[in-house]
């Protein structure tokens, strides 16, 4: 059995009532910025005073007020989200940030400009392509752009405070890497429910307040260095796009997996902007953001995303890879037979199961991870 | 006024050229051409002046959608794991892929694939299955969706694009690329964009001389042959024939009682049946977003600096704008073409057209008085259509505008 180890607690606890911090943090007197995609460059509006939020909807219950604005083929995600706006449960968001990211997200702006009038919003249109000078440079102009937009409503922003809020972003960072890297080097020392909690904490608190608890989490577990929560079980990773309810981690391990990395945009894609140098802030953000690895919904000359999902798996030592798509997400549907034949090559059995990622876990859901699971354990037995 | 419908000549001419359209994409394979595959929204103009055959393979599923061939090529692809939430178009093709064979024998293979996505993100996902397919060179073409004012570094943006694709180009050829040969091919484009619109244009005229049916079959060479000396002769021919057809009084629709706009994509394995259950009611179609979508500005006045022209048309076509303008060009139609009403179609294989129209269809109703129906279909998933439900609901909006006229 793991130690428990109190400071893991805390991340729990922010996850239970994601919108909670924000809500007390708005009523205190912060103006709250709610964004969607990981392509949005919180530091920005950190540096304009915000405190930017990322906004996942709900985890659970019906989305009535929305249904009379997305037809039936639009992803749970950006219902559940709208369907919040237009029930009143987000007056505490000061202004709405939307990115690119597909063409449900670029039409779901319009549509919640129309339909949520009261609620400051900016757009921001992300380059669909990434890795390319001339993406990064159109990205600049459209992050003055956003900065323009911000100096008339929040007031000016200087250089000086969006070059501190990336320093401040990329120390935070540089801890999330440090934890998945320890999660690398000791397999299991955290559960996959344990560190999607403190992967979510971190998009719905302040970073500053959640690099302190990761520093204090990230110590625990160097004292703690025998931790390990699940040894011996079939080991997967989880891919996908967005899964906010820790209940699915939950189901993956109490099905007997342990769950010893991610590739999700609601994870470990959320910290892979890598540092960049520029005397000018904007094009610094422009290039930390167009560098990491494309998400499904972007293009990169010359990038292959069944190598690198491979190789995340194979590297983290996974028997199995279950993928968790968002249902009706184009873009990871079209990549899915891709990366079915690339996992089978290897030899790695790899299960799609298309969820409702703002509903709990179905009962179908329960029942196809335990036969995936079994069928690891029986590889694993013999 | 004739109570039969007069169909319009041009018509064979049509068929005859698409024919041509498809053997000579085969004939300049076999005889070593270079082929390029291309969405319907890129700018086509570039293969052209460098004598790239370009094949478009969204017309291509439209072909084998209006044909009643959408579902098994869909189901082929969905065979390989691709969700049958996927966009039919390219599940219909990429089935054509896996099964060999498609009504015109297949596509020959490409050299190149050129991918714009000023018409959705899907296509961006569809061409880098494409690439992985065939291991061609990708021309990539990201032109920022317009939610307010087009910014002029979007345009360089896309402009820079356009000057990269250049040298791929060149590799392909073999050739250097001529900037002398672009400016006759957009001048070519310009002249058949130009007729294409007047053509349109003559629908305001009451009887109107065709119906947005006619307009999504004769659309076929603006999207795939503009600009080619071909296509601008096609619509000569056509505008001709329209222009006639309005000093005749012939009527498309006999009898035309009403007036009707259309939004999105159509329904290409049910054209008939729609086109005749409007007819019943004495309703044409005679404006759509979607035949008014390839009547882009080219004019020559704009040409000082052809890649940014392009660059621009390319970026603003009606697709890659926010709901502002959509309405705004849907209200201006309403009104130039005197509309009874709108109805558009909830395309369940394009979000990219489809997420906004229940607002728009709100919008125009509350706030400009024109009623407008939300219809729910697909392009090419005859699955996803139930025509039972599809012609109640064209009823009760057609008993609607019959009781506001009378």
């Amino acid at each position: 059995m793991p130690g428990t180890i109190p400071q893991l607690a805390f991340f729990e606890t922010v996850c239970v009532d994601p919108y909670a911090t924000a809500r007390k943090a708005a009523e205190e007197g912060s103006k709250v910025a709610a964004y969607m995609c990981t392509y949005t460059p919180e530091e920005l509006f950190h540096a304009a005073g915000y405190f930017p939020m990322r906004l996942f909807g709900r985890n659970s219950g019906a989305t009535n007020q929305a249904d009379a604005h997305l037809p039936a083929y639009a992803c749970g995600f950006l219902r559940s989200a709208l369907d919040m706006a237009l029930a009143g449960e987000l007056g505490f968001v000061d202004l709405m940030v939307f990115g690119h990211t597909c063409d449900s997200m670029q039409n779901l702006a319009d549509i919640w400009k129309h339909a949520v009038p009261n609620m400051k919003q900016l757009v921001i249109t992300t380059p669909v392509v990434v890795g390319t000078e001339a993406s990064i440079a159109y990205f600049r102009e459209e992050l003055a752009r956003a900065r323009a937009r911000l100096d008339e409503i929040a007031g000016p922003v200087s250089d000086d405070a969006i070059v501190s809020s990336i320093v401040l972003y990329d120390g935070h960072r540089a801890l999330m890497q440090r934890l998945y890297a320890l999660r690398a080097a000791r397999p299991g020392c955290l559960s996959g429910r344990e560190m999607m909690a403190i992967v979510l904490a971190s998009m719905l608190m302040p970073r500053e307040e959640h690099a302190l608890h990761l520093e204090a989490l990230l110590g625990a577990l160097d004292q703690d260095a025998d931790r390990v929560v699940a040894a011996g079980k079939p080991k997967v990773i989880v891919i996908g796009n967005v899964v906010q309810n820790l209940d699915y981690a939950a189901v993956i391990e109490a099905a007997g997996c342990v769950v010893l990395d991610e590739d999700l945009c609601s994870g470990r894609r959320a910290f892979a902007m890598a540092p960049a140098e520029s005397e000018d802030p904007l094009e610094q953000l422009a290039r930390m953001y167009l560098t990491p690895a494309a998400c499904p919904s972007k293009h990169q000359p010359g990038f292959d995303i069944g190598g690198a999902l491979l190789e995340r798996a194979q590297s983290s030592g996974a028997e199995g890879v279950v993928i968790l798509l968002t249902k009706f997400c184009e873009p990871w549907c079209f990549d899915y037979p891709y990366l079915k034949e690339v996992f089978d090559k290897a030899g790695i059995p790899s299960l799609l199961i298309e969820i409702e990622s703002n509903q709990p876990p179905s009962e179908q859901f329960r029942n196809r991870i335990h036969a995936f699971a079994e069928m690891l354990g029986a590889a694993h037995g013999g | 006024m004739s109570s039969e419908r007069i169909p319009i000549q041009t018509a064979e001419k049509l068929q005859t050229l698409m024919f041509q359209h498809y053997m000579g994409a085969k004939m300049a394979e076999k005889s070593g051409g270079k082929i390029a595959w291309v969405t319907s929204g890129a700018p086509v103009e570039l293969l052209h002046a460098s004598g790239i055959t370009p094949i478009y393979p969204e017309n291509h599923a439209a072909l084998c959608g209006a044909q009643k061939l959408g579902v098994p090529y869909c189901t082929a692809a969905e065979e390989k794991g691709y969700s049958r939430e996927l966009c039919s178009y390219a599940r219909t093709d990429l089935g054509c892929i896996f099964k060999g064979d498609s009504p015109v024998g297949g596509l020959p293979k490409p050299n190149l694939l050129v991918c714009c996505n000023n018409i959705c993100g899907t296509v961006t996902k569809w061409y880098q299955v494409l690439q992985r397919h065939f291991d061609v060179p990708l021309i990539y073409i990201d032109t920022p969706f317009q939610h307010d004012e087009v910014t002029d570094y979007a345009i360089d943006y896309v402009l820079a694009q356009m000057e990269d694709a250049l040298p791929v180009i060149e590799a392909v050829t073999g050739n250097p690329f001529d900037l002398n040969r672009l400016d006759r091919t957009v001048e070519l484009s310009a002249q058949a964009t130009d007729l294409w619109r007047e053509a349109l244009d003559l629908c305001v005229h009451r009887p109107s001389p065709m119906t947005s049916f006619d307009a999504f079959v004769h659309i076929a060479p603006i999207v795939t042959m503009r600009g080619t000396p071909e296509c601008v002769e096609y619509y000569r021919a056509f505008l001709e024939e329209m222009r006639q057809r309005v000093a005749d009084n012939v009527a498309a629709t006999p009898g035309e009682e009403f007036r009707l706009g259309w939004d999105n994509i159509p329904i290409w394995f049910k054209l008939g049946g729609l086109s005749k259950r409007l007819a019943q009611h004495k309703a044409c179609l005679v404006v759509a977003t979607y035949t008014d979508a390839w009547a882009v500005d080219l004019s020559a006045a704009d040409r000082t600096d052809i890649l940014r022209q392009l660059s621009k048309v390319y970026t603003t076509v009606y697709i890659n704008c926010g709901m502002k303008r959509r309405l705004q060009i849907i209200t201006d139609m309403a009104e130039k073409y005197a509309l009874d009403g709108v109805i558009l179609h909830s395309n369940r294989s394009c979000k990219a057209y489809s997420f906004g129209q229940y607002d728009i269809a709100q919008i125009l109703q509350d706030r400009y008085d024109i009623p407008a129906l939300v219809l729910e279909g697909d392009m090419n998933d005859s699955r996803s259509y139930s025509e039972e439900q599809a012609n109640n609901r064209i009823d009760a909006f057609m008993e609607t505008l019959s009781a506001r006229k009378h």
